[in-house]
């Protein structure tokens, strides 16, 4: 049962009373699945995601991580096997310096001197950006900034990742050095994005959140294609495969 | 760049600076944290009237500054509206205090106008010692002494999080300025009647944000407490510095290096 990462059953979140966001969402993921959250814009992909790191907690149904239920008292359980990158990098940024803020986990989580140096090196050596290591979060430009929050989560070598919208600032090469990263990455990854290519290039499944529910799931093979199923929730064919099918 | 980044990266220069690998900045944060309170301690026993011992309570700033290869221009220039705030402090004095201490002629010193340059002295010298502080030590570093001098750890807690927010909510009004004057074009400083609505969403953007960096805190194992990043612990080698110019200090305050002097020159020693 323990190979399930996430497993989520009836869950049902409202912000205010009255006005649910999610109504009916049940999913799973197992161990070191790489699956996609796709939706239109306030179709509540943020907000699942909240749930999963106990940002929020769900009004009503289950929310497991590796069989341990998503409540107050587990949290910290919880967060140490998730690692969340915000949607907005300038809510997960907070130190001084880009090496600060990367060394910020390991050295809660207790580690050594030398071993909390040797996760920020590996951690700013995966996403590239090595040369940011003594530089102030604040004068990072918007892509910089989404790297060093992904770098900020590596260093804590968590079992999921959490993505939300990880390639909005990005220039095409950073873009593709991520699709590169999160492909070799053995922990599971669980991101919500419009990018459906980024999706198409890191994911085997997807998942289609509308209206507070999952309204499909399915590989990403069957899913990414089907145009009229993705125009009916406000998304379009990933265009790498529009091109490739003109190419044919 | 707008005052609000300037004085953001203001803050920014002077915790880089704090952090680089510089002799001064690697003494233990005990250390100088200690020897910068008994300064500050030893500077304010001074008498009002007594400048001349004031006087020589300069020595450790001057070394000190020169130690640690900062300038004295910046820190005036960093430090020019608290430096102002102090002048003006003082500045009553002279009306309340008339008695005449010294007259060379027909002009007479009171004791106002002695007393207003000793508060403004020990007000120069005990900003720049705390300068001198923040300028070698890291914040993180600072709170990391005091609570090894058993300072109660929601307290230091307390002044980290005001810290790290402080540079958001600047930056937060940074944005909100800018956003207000990109639509107000030609516009010289921002309309009272925006203040209001400004204000507040200020204040509800910031108490926003405030949260969402306390989760992704929490999101990262934070407890409670921050890690120093200070590396080493308290060695006798960090104890010479501290305990150096607390003897150089003592002696000082005994005997006055000016009167000394003085007396050296004139061979009067009653
Ligand atoms: N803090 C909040 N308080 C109240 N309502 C909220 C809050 N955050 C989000 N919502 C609402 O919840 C709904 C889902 O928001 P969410 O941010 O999860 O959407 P999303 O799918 O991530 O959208 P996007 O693609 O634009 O990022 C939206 O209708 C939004 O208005
Ligand atoms: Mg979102």
């Amino acid at each position: 049962m323990n190979d399930l990462m996430i497993e989520s059953r009836d869950l049902r979140f409202a912000y205010e009373k009255g006005t649910d966001v999610l109504t009916d969402v049940s999913f799973s993921l197992a161990e070191g699945e790489k699956v996609g959250l796709i939706g239109r814009n306030g179709a509540g992909k943020s907000t699942l995601l909240k749930l999963l790191v106990g940002l929020e907690l769900p009004n009503t149904g289950t929310l497991r991580i590796r069989g341990i239920p998503v409540e107050r008292k587990t949290l910290s359980e919880i967060r140490r096997m998730i690692g969340y990158v915000f949607q907005d990098s300038d809510s997960q940024l907070f130190m001084t310096t880009v090496e600060e803020d990367v060394a910020f986990a390991p050295r809660n989580y207790g580690f050594s001197e030398e071993e909390v140096e040797k996760r920020v090196t590996d951690a700013l050596e995966k996403v590239r950006i090595p040369h940011l290591r003594k530089k102030s979060v604040y004068k990072l430009s918007g892509g910089e900034k989404k790297l060093a929050s992904l770098a900020t989560i590596l260093s804590m070598t968590p079992d999921i990742i959490l993505l939300d919208e990880p390639t909005v600032t990005l220039d095409p090469g950073n873009r593709s050095n991520l699709i590169r990263l999160l492909n070799g990455l053995d922990c599971s990854l669980f991101i919500a994005s419009h990018d459906l290519d980024f999706i198409w290039d890191t994911c085997s499944r997807v998942l289609i959140l509308s209206e507070g529910r999952i309204v499909c799931e399915g590989p990403s093979e069957e899913i990414l294609r089907n145009g009229d199923l993705l125009r009916k929730n406000g998304l379009e064919l990933p265009l790498s495969l529009i091109q490739r099918d003109r190419c044919k | 760049m707008s005052r609000i980044g300037q004085a953001i990266s203001e803050i920014q220069t002077l915790e880089s600076v704090s952090r680089e690998d510089r002799w001064m900045n690697r003494i233990h944060p005990l250390s100088k944290l200690c020897l910068t309170v008994f300064y500050i301690v030893l500077t304010v026993s001074f008498s009002k009237y007594d400048l001349a011992g004031l006087f020589s309570m300069i020595l450790y700033p001057a070394i000190a500054f020169m130690t640690a290869d900062l300038s004295v221009r910046d820190a005036f220039r960093r430090l020019r509206a608290v430096l102002a705030l102090v002048a003006v402090m003082g500045i009553a004095n002279p009306f309340f205090d008339r008695t005449a201490i010294l007259s060379f002629g027909a002009f007479t010193v009171t004791g106002g106008i002695v007393s207003m340059i000793s508060l403004f002295m020990k007000a120069v010298f005990t900003v720049f010692a705390a300068y001198l502080l923040i300028a070698t030590t890291p914040m993180d570093d600072i709170c990391y002494a005091l609570r090894l001098l058993f300072v109660p750890r929601i307290l230091v807690t307390l002044l980290l999080l005001v810290y790290r927010y402080l540079t958001m909510l600047m930056k937060e009004a940074g944005r909100v300025t800018d956003a207000y004057l990109l639509r107000a074009p030609g516009q010289k400083g921002i309309h009272f009647r925006a203040w209001g609505p400004l204000a507040g969403q200020m204040l509800l953007r910031s108490a926003d944000f405030a949260g969402v960096l306390y989760e992704s805190m929490l999101l990262r194992g934070f407890t409670g407490e921050f890690r120093p990043t200070f590396r080493h612990s308290l060695k006798a080698s960090d104890l010479l510095w501290p305990l150096g110019w607390a003897s150089v200090l003592i002696l000082l305050k005994l005997f006055p290096l000016v009167s000394v002097l003085g007396r050296l020159v004139t061979g009067n020693w009653n």
